[in-house]
């Protein structure tokens, strides 16, 4: 690492929020109260410091560093209904990297999707990261300029027509890119303001958690309510739905923090989040998503509904339960410490949609390690010995006893989801 | 015993009726919340299956599961309710070898003898687990041969998963290689 060219990047940095400053514009006045608050200050020792800490909160790695891979030298493969993308490669490399590019043009990729030699596809999240402030995107840009090249080809996406015409995006952008994103909670405090621009502009949790209209646009309508864009869907994360589901503000801290919560674990698409991300976040940054998320008036974490449900159909999912998952679920459901999560109440048998719960019987779920000594193993899939029926009557049992949902899954859903 | 829950000393009992090593067994008034290895270990006395992690890591607690279209499958006793069992057959690590009337055993299965010749194993904790394993391995061959390029990456995914805490994977490896490539009709272009 050359000495000289963090400190430039530093005066950089500053002198770009000078500008903004100077213009008078309204991001800049949210961005300097964000970037007062919770994120660790560059310093003599670590002028890189800051620009790490936002590249972990915007969870650059996600997309960018491949399970086996050189970090941030792309390659992470991302199915959509659109065709596949793959991360591209954001080491400095000068051939495949973004070796070339300016500050300038790293902040007009975040801001507009406009990469010097392309227009970027949304699955690159620049509708939310355009909320970020310049002086974070140059600390970024800075921390990325410094890591090891790495001289490799990003594979090509494989798109469907006519999605593969990048030209098109230009078109797209004009009605779709905003300057803010839709709140689903309300606040006003410093917190709520803090945890806004982690969850919206750095966290991007409305690309997976807002549904998405027919082009692939955020749906501003119904904010944070939840999607499937892929097989594990992203749940209801509104005030409304956290409280529904049983979550306080100190539960989706921990969750957060350590991927681990009475209401379950992190799986599917949120595990990398949790691994990558949100547990390098300080403190203060994790309550401030909290309070984003909940609102400055959190609503109460409700108490499981009690459920009416066909009793024969009950016994024979009790039954499947009691051969197949209480070994490790135990037989009441309060799961075993290390090694599978508790069933009563857990966040995922609490939504409405039985889809994730369905999906982790039939997939199962691979063995994690999260943050600390903690871990969950495997989770064997079912697919292969519970039928469509005997899967439907083992959710429902599930959904009913645990979940405070009705037990109205049917095999018929089921086979759908096979 | 007809009831459908009986209680036992307070505790929900259900009828269970299975075939072990091509023996019948029951209807036994078994807890409802029993898992498998308990009521091998606990009401039959079939002690050879091991109760190694207690929550289907290890694999030296499983089991044959012989299914209806004559395939087989491993499965784990741990994590496994006694009740799953109920009108299924399965072999345990006691069915193996051949027994004359007394009960006694009077020859090693294949398998078993092999492990042996290979001093395949040290403690033998997990050994009941990987006997079962490579048997049903074989048994599998036998239904659908193999090419010989494709011996040790079979041998690796039938046995993989299994866990042996005194290293001796390499010499199970060996004798379930031994066992496959000089059984008659399991590998396609043997020599």
């Amino acid at each position: 690492m050359k000495p000289a060219t963090p400190f430039r990047w530093t005066l950089l940095a500053a002198a770009a929020a000078l500008l903004l400053t100077a213009c008078g514009k309204q991001e800049s006045t949210d961005a300097t109260a964000a970037a007062q608050n919770g994120t660790p200050a560059a310093t003599a020792a670590d002028p890189l410091a800051r620009g790490r800490y936002l590249v972990k909160a915007a969870d650059c790695a996600a997309c960018h560093t491949a399970a086996e891979g050189a970090p941030f030298a792309g390659g992470v493969k991302l199915e959509s209904p659109f065709g596949i993308f793959y991360g591209s490669n954001i080491t400095p490399d000068k051939e495949y990297g973004i070796g070339r590019w300016s500050a300038d043009e790293f902040y007009r990729a975040l801001h507009d999707g406009v990469a010097p030699d392309k227009h970027l596809y949304p699955a690159m999240p620049y509708t939310s990261y355009r909320q970020l402030s310049r002086i974070d995107s140059d600390a970024m840009y800075a921390f990325l300029m410094a890591q090891p090249p790495v001289n490799l080809a990003s594979p090509a996406h494989d798109l469907k027509f006519p999605y593969n015409l990048r030209f098109g995006m230009m078109f797209w952008n004009i009605p779709f890119l905003k300057n803010t994103l839709p709140d689903a909670s309300s606040g006003q405090s410093a917190a709520w303001l803090r945890g806004r621009y982690l969850a919206n502009a750095l966290g991007h949790c409305a690309e997976c958690h807002t549904p998405r209209a027919f082009t692939g646009q955020l749906d501003d309508a119904k904010p944070l309510t939840g999607a499937a864009l892929q097989r594990i869907g992203a749940p209801d994360i509104t005030p409304q739905g956290l409280a529904a589901r049983g979550w306080s503000a100190a539960d989706l801290q921990a969750f957060l923090a350590s991927g681990v919560a009475p209401q379950g674990s992190a799986f599917g698409e949120m595990f990398p989040v949790v691994h990558l991300s949100t547990q390098y976040l300080t403190k203060e940054d994790l309550s401030a998503i909290s309070t984003y998320l909940l609102g400055d008036q959190a609503p109460a974490p409700q108490a499981l509904a009690s459920i009416n449900a066909d009793a024969a159909q009950q016994a024979a999912g009790r039954k499947i339960y009691l051969a197949v998952c209480a070994g490790c679920h135990s037989a009441n459901g309060e799961g075993k410490p290390h090694v599978a999560v508790a069933m009563q109440a857990n966040s995922t048998l609490r939504q409405a949609d039985p889809r994730n719960l369905i999906v982790a019987i039939l997939d199962g779920i691979a063995a994690q390690d999260f943050p600390g000594l903690e871990s969950m193993q495997a989770m064997p899939g079912f697919s292969g010995q519970l039928s469509d029926e005997e899967l439907a009557q083992l959710a429902n049992y599930l959904r009913a006893t645990q979940g405070g949902q009705a037990a109205d899954v049917t095999a018929e859903t089921v086979k759908k989801l096979r | 015993m007809t009831n459908s829950a009986n209680s036992l000393s307070g505790i929900a009992t259900q009828p269970l009726s299975l075939t072990i090593n091509g023996k019948p067994s029951g209807p036994t008034q078994v807890p409802e919340e029993l898992m498998m290895i308990d009521f091998l270990h606990e009401y039959l006395d079939l002690t050879g299956s091991r109760l190694g992690c207690g929550q289907g890591v290890c694999r030296a607690c499983v089991v044959i599961l012989d299914k209806a279209d004559g395939s087989s499958e491993e499965v784990r006793t741990c994590i496994t309710g006694a009740h799953f069992f109920d009108g299924k057959k399965i072999r345990t690590i006691e069915g193996h070898a051949k027994r004359n009337e007394q009960g006694e055993i009077v020859e090693l299965s294949l398998v078993q003898q092999k492990f042996l010749e290979h001093f395949s194993f040290q403690c033998g904790y997990c050994t009941p687990g990987f006997v079962n394993a490579a048997t049903i391995l074989i048994e599998k061959l036998k239904r659908q041969p193999i090419t010989h390029d494709q011996v040790e990456a079979v041998i690796n995914e039938g046995l993989g998963d299994h866990i042996c805490r005194c290293t001796g994977y390499v010499r199970y490896f060996e004798a379930v290689k031994d066992v496959v490539m000089n059984t008659p009709g399991l590998v396609k272009d043997a020599k």
